[in-house]
């Protein structure tokens, strides 16, 4: 069942166009990896989907319905969180208000009062392994924990789609490894995942499926296997030495 | 749970000292006290859109300049009592909160300070040249029918009542999802907004709550006065001193601009008392010095208990200054 699908996306910036004509389908409970090099408009497509501004054309259907051009209060409602590439705490909250406040306001927060709200959002902090540190501020956790107190605001939300922007960036191998755990963690929940790489790694080792964008438009769309071996996106983005590399 | 309480039993006496204060106090006193407080009320209420929600607003001063001017037409032209004129006020300034709100509240940062500037400075022309509100040459109020000592009273008494509902109503706000929605849109507004914050409303409401307690305020001002022109009503010295206060005592704290009022007052009254000429100078640099010494305002300096040259130290390579 497709969850989260996009018919002919394009955005023009000016004269730029950033992502043209871009389909994709996100099925159910699937993780699907979206990578290019940079400047392929990986963030772009992502900002249209969350609603951070709307498709100059094509559509973005969650569940069916046509949500493109909501704002990104409604989208995260509905039930689309998302992470950003350059992680935005709130800094000046400590990490269990960060997370109180996605469980207060995202799909299930019209359900909650604020003291519940709370609640859930310990929960999460546990989940994600951060537990110990509910009470320390946003801005004194490093590099690691505050990729996982941006995981952490997007699960308190409750969301049935997480979009993933780079939250992987900027992490040693250890934590890569912690990351990627945590991932397969949320996916068993049930939560369908849409995530941004540039770490090979982390692509081959938890994506059912990839797609490549290139110049904004989509050169590949596949099993990670057969889309890592195709001569466009080995040209395009992993370069020759990634094939000796393998072989 | 039990900080909780504590903290509650202090609230509760230090209001029943206050409460309490006026019957052991001359007149000249109780006007200074019902002054300070007018002041705590407008700290406070800007502290809800500029402490909390982050967004500095400089033209606060209009909602008490509408305040006083609903109150003196509501009294003076349509013969209605003062607890309507009352409530009267504090509504008109809200609702012109949400009017004015919803088209300023789209700037951010320096923007939003200019622009909101510009609101109360247009609104003081507004009133200069309408007929209702007799332009320059202002508007006589009824006087309050009660012996002087029993006028001081009532407005010290209005003054307090309205502070503390509006104290009672931020704290409230705090421990609701509405002020975990303000906080978060000074924290990273874009970021509120991605994760299921209607911004626009929360900015709108923040901004109206403001408008709501600052009309308040300016209504039992224009009371008390019993004549109110539109020069001192809407200047923007007292925006200047909204904001001094609530930064000085600490902003973003359910306490610090109450802190704020009351300490800025009562300095500028001592220093006026001794340096006749040169006082403003003085407290330039008293307002200078604390700034840069405890940016977080002095709440800050009394709630962490830190009083070392380290705190200071600290807190200036934080604030890089």
């Amino acid at each position: 069942m497709t969850i989260l699908e996009g018919k002919n996306i394009t955005k023009r910036f000016a004269g730029l166009t950033a992502v043209n004509k871009v389909n994709f389908k996100l099925e159910k409970g699937e993780i699907l990896g979206l990578i290019g090099p940079n400047g392929a408009g990986k963030t772009t497509l992502v900002n249209v989907i969350a609603g951070t501004y709307p498709p100059t054309e094509g559509e973005v259907y969650f569940e069916g319905n046509n949500i493109s051009g909501l704002k990104p209060y409604k989208i995260g409602r509905m039930g689309i969180a998302r992470t950003f590439q350059i992680v935005r705490p709130f800094p000046g909250m400590t990490v269990k208000e960060n997370a109180s406040v996605g469980a207060m306001f995202g799909a299930k927060g019209k359900d909650r009062t604020a003291k519940e709200a709370i609640k859930v959002a310990e929960e999460i902090l546990e989940f994600v392994g951060l537990g110990e540190q509910m009470n320390v501020k946003a801005d004194q956790l490093n590099v690691a924990s505050r990729k996982r107190l941006e995981v952490a605001k997007a699960l308190a939300m409750s969301p049935k789609v997480i979009l993933f922007d780079e939250v992987m960036a900027g992490l040693n191998y250890a934590e890569i490894d912690q990351a990627i755990e945590l991932i397969k963690k949320i996916r068993n929940t049930g939560i369908t995942i849409l995530i941004i790489e540039h770490v090979m790694r982390v692509i081959k080792r938890v994506c059912d499926r990839i797609f490549v964008l290139h110049h904004g438009e989509k050169i590949a769309d596949g099993a990670p296997e057969e889309v890592l071996n195709d001569e466009n996106v080995i040209k395009a983005y992993l370069g020759k030495r990634y094939k000796e590399l393998i072989t | 749970m039990r900080k909780d309480i504590r903290n509650f039993l202090i609230c509760g006496f230090i209001l029943v000292v206050v409460a309490i204060f006026p019957f052991f106090a001359n007149n000249f006193i109780i006007r200074f006290a019902t002054d300070i407080l007018m002041f705590a009320i407008m700290a406070s209420a800007w502290n809800i859109i500029g402490g909390y929600t982050g967004y500095a607003s400089f033209g606060n001063v209009v909602f008490f300049g509408i305040g006083a001017y609903i109150t003196a037409i509501l009294m003076e032209k349509a013969g209605l009592n003062f607890a309507v004129a009352f409530l009267g006020a504090g509504l008109g300034s809200a609702l012109f909160a949400i009017l004015i709100g919803l088209p300023v509240l789209r700037l951010r940062g320096h923007y939003f300070a200019i622009a909101t500037l510009g609101v109360a400075e247009a609104m003081k022309a507004l009133v200069q040249n309408l007929e209702i509100t007799e332009g320059n040459s202002g508007i006589y109020l009824p006087v309050l029918n009660l012996s002087v000592k029993a006028q001081y009273y009532f407005f010290f008494y209005m003054m307090l009542g309205t502070l503390v509902l509006t104290l009672l109503i931020t704290y409230l706000m705090l421990n609701a999802k509405f002020g975990y929605s303000l906080i978060a849109i000074r924290e990273d507004e874009d970021a509120a907004n991605s994760v299921g914050i209607n911004t626009t409303y929360a900015k709108t409401m923040a901004f109206a709550l403001s408008g709501l307690f600052t009309g308040f305020a300016g209504s039992i001002y224009a009371f008390q006065q019993a004549f109110i022109k539109p020069g001192p009503a809407f200047t923007v010295h007292t925006t200047v001193k909204m904001i001094v206060m609530a930064v000085f005592g600490g902003m973003g704290k359910l306490f610090g601009p109450l802190l704020g009022a009351f300490s800025i007052e009562i300095i500028s009254e001592i220093l006026s008392n001794y340096f006749l000429v040169a006082h403003t100078l003085f407290f330039g640099i008293v307002v200078i010095l604390a700034i840069v010494f405890t940016p977080k305002g002095i709440i800050d300096l009394i709630t962490q208990r830190k009083f070392g040259i380290a705190y200071f130290l600290q807190n200036i390579r934080e604030h890089r200054i």
